[in-house]
């Protein structure tokens, strides 16, 4: 199967961070996984050797995938082949994310996250603002 | 199924984006096949009211 041609002329990305990946060109597998525990504190502390994943049922779960038991056969034309975009401007990539310019095969990607708040008792921070 | 796809001329002028985060992809071309999986997770359980405890060790 004849392949498109990506075509970008100009792309900006400002920030790439935690096993994210900006990539140029053809890939065959991209695999992506990323996990994260976000506790949100009212009050400024935190301890660098707290969070652990397997405390917490979200990071172990299957993900149920319904496999497509339907007979596809498909046939692609490319009567022009290339995709052209004039401009990309990207502020952030984050938590294993991929950004493609190009063809791939099989990409499959996964994410796991765990939201904890913390805060205060409202009766308390009316009594002392120091409650702890 | 029978699935015909004809690609004809495609241009796009301007991709503006905040953000790519949790394991997301953005792709200018391609691809056989792409599957998708995130779990998010912040029951009421998860809204800790009362003295700061420490999370779980690692």
């Amino acid at each position: 199967m004849l392949q498109r041609t990506s075509s970008v002329d100009r792309i900006n990305i400002d920030t790439i961070a935690f096993s994210s990946v900006f990539e140029i060109g053809d890939s065959c597998f991209i695999k992506g996984f990323s996990r994260a525990i976000a506790d949100q504190r009212e009050a400024e502390y935190f301890n660098a050797k707290e969070g652990n994943f397997s405390v917490y049922p979200v990071f172990s779960e299957p993900i149920p995938l319904i496999p497509i038991e339907e007979d596809i056969t498909m046939q692609t034309t490319q009567l022009n082949p290339i995709i052209r975009v004039q401009n990309i401007d990207i502020i952030g990539v984050s938590s294993s994310s991929v950004v493609h310019i190009g063809n791939s095969g099989n990409i499959s990607m996964e994410a796991r996250v765990k939201h904890i708040r913390q805060v205060y008792p409202k009766t308390a921070l009316l009594k002392d603002e120091n409650f702890s | 199924m029978n699935y015909q796809v004809y690609n004809r001329d495609l241009c796009v002028g301007s991709i503006r984006v905040l953000g790519v985060s949790s394991s997301s992809v953005l792709m200018v071309g391609d691809t056989q096949t792409i599957q998708l999986a995130a779990t998010f997770d912040t029951p009421p359980e998860s809204l800790l009211i009362g003295p700061f405890v420490p999370l779980t060790p690692e």
